[in-house]
């Protein structure tokens, strides 16, 4: 078993200069962009004189090399550098977004989990019949919908008519976040269900017609228990990969649901950020997000490995 | 397997944040007020929805309203703006003197102001307070503000006296910005840094909690100076980008207040049973800036010609929804000495006609109109102007830019004509006259090197000028050679738009932004 999770260390080694090149691209698009903190900050009333001298007050007149090297040594300090924007540590910033769009992310996964096996079963137990071309339709119509949309159709019927969730925000206690992002997350879980349902109704028609199943169904097994025993964990393999895949989309996907219900994650740091040319937070952020996305694809691999003995990601073949 | 493609989203993530940029959240907010009456209730959290929230509460060096409008809860000045903006009223001070040679001015405090912290507030603190604003012009702060004040003196505990470089009529209304805000002598005992994590003024409010990005929240000063104010227990601005979910949160009583509102939805939600709208009296002017560098705008008749070729009316109409008012002068309703009878050019095809004949371009010519991105009334602007400005054969063509690179390109000098504005921060007009007309203002005229000695002069005489019927006439001559000199092609005056809780009593936004909330209270 150990053996078979050696690629873990090889896929985080492998990380390193990706998370870096990331930061280093983005570096180079934010600073590429014209206009400058200084200019964001000061806004409309701001004179050449005052622009310069913030731009000195904030490291800005520094060689552009001069000021990725800084970031980079302070990076290997701990130190992810001071906002222009907010004048606090970028951390603490984004230390207090993280969390945010974590949660939303797997609300999100898990509400799209518990619409979509269903579906997915119900659909893959009579394919091209009436149930099967119900939800057939269901995914079309889902991914057609736009998220955007969605949302305020949500606040519209559930927040402001029915008065059942609030229309935005992110709350205070912990049961108080379940409550506000409730609707963000259903948001953002009735987008990610059309591919799943997709996924596992297809794989599950296939393993539903495999030769193991026929076996386990002349022993007597059958409706709940041979789901859970036979079919679900083969059929699931597939599903793994898609949504490892879709796990990145959806902290890119936050970005318009934050904007619409208020939340203050990293999609909304993300784009105020750019918007102010504030650099340090834009990278932090960015540097979260690369961590985050190698992260995902090392526990989707890990989730193969665990969900079928027959994966090996260690280069070597098995006989 | 191959893993690649899950690095695939990082690339998107950061690319749709870019393009995501483009849709800038733009809001400006003015006074209003139900103008109510009745008997104040005590007690009541009051909250506000804003498209951007604050991100510092450092007066003397932040420049978004948000911050701005945020933080004067907590420091006020010594002074402040009327409820039409038109003067600076004593506020922590109680009265003041001129010297016959208009160089010194003694400035008698309140005696009964108290810092929330209990201290009482001293001439040493109100020193301190304008010297620390003054030190921020060398950093990008606003102590530019201040060049005319040559010495700030203690003369006892309730007096300072104000020497100024040269006659500076202005002086008072500078000592209204919000960047000369009260604080305790020497931060009372902390970094600068430190004090503005956690401010600590005479303002009705003091210092609660704050997550950055997300909400505010201020709690009553139980210390304040005005007996028996402010009424509400405490007052939270909760960010909230998108416009429709802020009108949400207001229908679904989330909120008790939203700043700017869509002007296309503001009459129906006023309508909505529980909700009202108001529009107050901004200095919001909006305008077309042409940049006199390049070629043909230095030509008076170009400028004049568009300005003529531009129907006011229909943008007040398409654009606001009919709430504003067709500009006809540099100065705004909203800003003292503003001259309702200056002709400003409005809208006359003929005349448009005959200034392109006599102009360098007499047969039309092809340029570029800057806008700012996801902006939607200046893109709804840019439309209108670009096809009213065909009939006289100009071929505009428009291009977006993000606001700070937006910004930037006009900084530098790098577009033809763009669409731009203004609003107050004190209720003088000199700090919008001086950057849009005087070079040495620092701004090279608005960014448009215009530069008209006469205009200059008149600028630089209202400044010295202390005889309130002289600076009028001074100011009206300024605002009709402007407008002759079609140096910015002038578009409307637009209010500040805000809705409530019909449960919101008295709220009231002066032409300058700034709201008193020590006057608003709840009913039930």
């Amino acid at each position: 078993m150990l053996q078979r999770l050696s690629f873990i260390p090889v896929r985080l080694i492998q990380a390193i200069p990706v998370v870096f090149g990331v930061t280093l691209v983005v570096f180079l698009m934010a600073h590429l962009l014209p206009g400058d903190p200084a200019t964001a900050i000061l806004g409309d009333k701001a004179t050449p004189a005052t622009i310069a001298a913030l731009r000195t007050q904030l490291g800005l007149d520094q060689p552009i090399w001069n000021q990725y090297g800084l970031f980079v040594s302070h990076l290997f300090q701990g130190d992810l550098g001071t906002s222009f924007t907010y004048q606090r540590p970028v951390v603490e910033i984004v230390l207090a977004a993280i969390p945010v769009t974590l949660s939303l992310v797997a609300y999100s996964l898990t509400l799209a989990l518990i619409i979509a096996i269903p579906l997915a079963a119900i659909a893959a137990t009579a394919p091209n019949r009436g149930r099967d071309i119900v939800v057939r339709i269901y995914t079309l119509i889902g991914q057609g919908m736009p998220q955007f949309w969605v949302g305020i159709m949500l606040i519209l019927i559930l927040a402001v008519n029915l008065r059942l969730f609030p229309v935005g925000g992110y709350g205070n206690t912990a049961l108080e976040h379940l409550y506000y992002l409730f609707l963000p997350a259903l948001t953002l879980g009735i987008a990610l269900t059309p591919t799943i349902i997709r996924s596992l109704r297809s794989s599950t028609i296939d393993v539903l017609g495999s030769e193991y199943v026929a076996t386990a169904r002349s022993k007597g097994s059958a409706g709940v228990t041979l789901f859970r025993h036979h079919v679900l964990r083969n059929a699931a393999i597939p599903t793994v990969s898609v949504i490892g895949v879709t796990m990145g989309y959806l902290v890119g996907g936050s970005i318009v649901i934050e904007k619409v219900f208020a939340i203050p994650g990293l999609g909304s740091l993300m784009l105020n950020s750019i918007f102010t040319r504030d650099f340090p937070t834009i990278q932090a952020v960015t540097l979260f997000v690369g961590l985050f996305v190698v992260g995902v694809g090392i526990l989707t691999d890990l989730t193969y490995t665990l969900l079928d003995p027959r994966v090996n990601l260690t280069g070597s073949v098995r006989s | 397997m191959k893993r690649n493609h899950l690095y695939l989203p990082l690339v998107l993530f950061a690319a749709s944040s870019l393009a995501l940029s483009g849709c800038a959240p733009g809001a400006t907010s003015q006074s209003g007020g139900d103008g109510a009456g009745g008997t104040p209730a005590a007690g009541g959290d009051l909250v506000i929805t804003q498209a951007a929230g604050a991100t510092s509460l450092n007066l003397t060096t932040v420049h978004d309203n948000p911050s701005i409008f945020t933080a004067q809860q907590i420091m006020e000045p010594l002074f402040t703006v009327s409820n039409d903006g038109k003067d600076a009223k004593p506020w922590l001070a109680k009265s003041y003197e001129v010297s016959a040679d208009q160089l010194s001015y003694t400035i008698k405090l309140r005696d009964d102001v108290h810092f929330s912290s209990g201290a009482p507030m001293t001439a040493a603190d109100v020193k301190f307070s304008i010297d620390q604003d003054t030190k921020t012009a060398s950093s990008g702060g606003w102590g530019y503000i201040n060049a005319a004040i040559k010495d700030v003196a203690v003369v006892d505990d309730t007096t300072i006296k104000v020497t100024a470089n040269y006659p500076w009529t202005p002086l008072i209304a500078d000592l209204a910005m919000f960047s000369n805000a009260i604080v305790p002598n020497n931060y009372g005992g902390k970094t600068a840094d430190e004090f503005y994590q956690a401010p600590v003024g005479t303002g009705p409010f003091v210092f609660d909690t704050w997550k950055k990005g997300q909400t505010l929240t201020f709690a009553k000063n139980k210390n304040y100076w005005q007996a028996g104010k402010p009424y509400l227990d405490s007052v939270t601005w909760n960010v909230v980008p998108d416009v429709n979910t802020r009108k949400l949160q207001l229908q679904g009583s989330q909120a008790d207040i939203v700043e700017a509102p869509d002007w296309s939805s503001f009459d129906s939600l006023g309508k909505t049973p529980g909700i009202a709208t108001k529009a107050f009296e901004s200095t919001a002017i909006d305008h077309v800036a042409f940049n006199q560098l390049r070629k043909p705008f230095a030509d008076v008749h170009v400028r004049r010609a568009i300005a003529y070729a531009i129907d006011r009316q229909a943008l007040v109409d398409a654009v606001l929804f009919g709430h504003g008012t067709p500009a006809n002068s540099l100065l705004s309703p909203g800003t003292p000495y503003y001259d309702k009878d200056v002709k400003g050019p409005s809208l006359d095809l003929d005349k448009a006609k005959a200034e392109m004949a006599k102009s360098s371009v007499p047969k039309g010519f092809s340029t570029k109109l800057l806008i700012s991105s996801g902006n939607t009334e200046k893109a709804s602007n840019a439309q209108i102007i670009q096809s009213e400005l065909k009939e006289i054969g100009i071929d505009v063509e428009i291009t977006p830019l993000d606001p700070t690179a937006g910004r930037a390109a006009i900084n530098a000098g790098d577009y033809d004509m763009t669409l731009t504005g203004w609003t107050m921060d004190i209720p003088d007009p000199d700090q919008w006259t001086t950057f849009a007309v005087d070079p040495a203002g620092g701004a090279k005229s608005d960014y448009t090197s215009y530069e008209n000695p006469d205009v200059i002069k008149l600028n630089r005489d209202a400044q010295r000028e202390t005889d309130p019927k002289v600076r009028a006439d001074l100011y009206k001559q300024l605002q009709q050679k402007t407008g002759d000199d079609a140096f910015l092609a002038y578009l409307y005056y637009s209010p500040y738009g805000y809705a409530m809780r019909d449960t919101v009593k008295d709220f009231l936004v002066t032409p300058l932004g700034n709201y008193h909330l020590e006057d608003v209270y709840k009913t039930k």
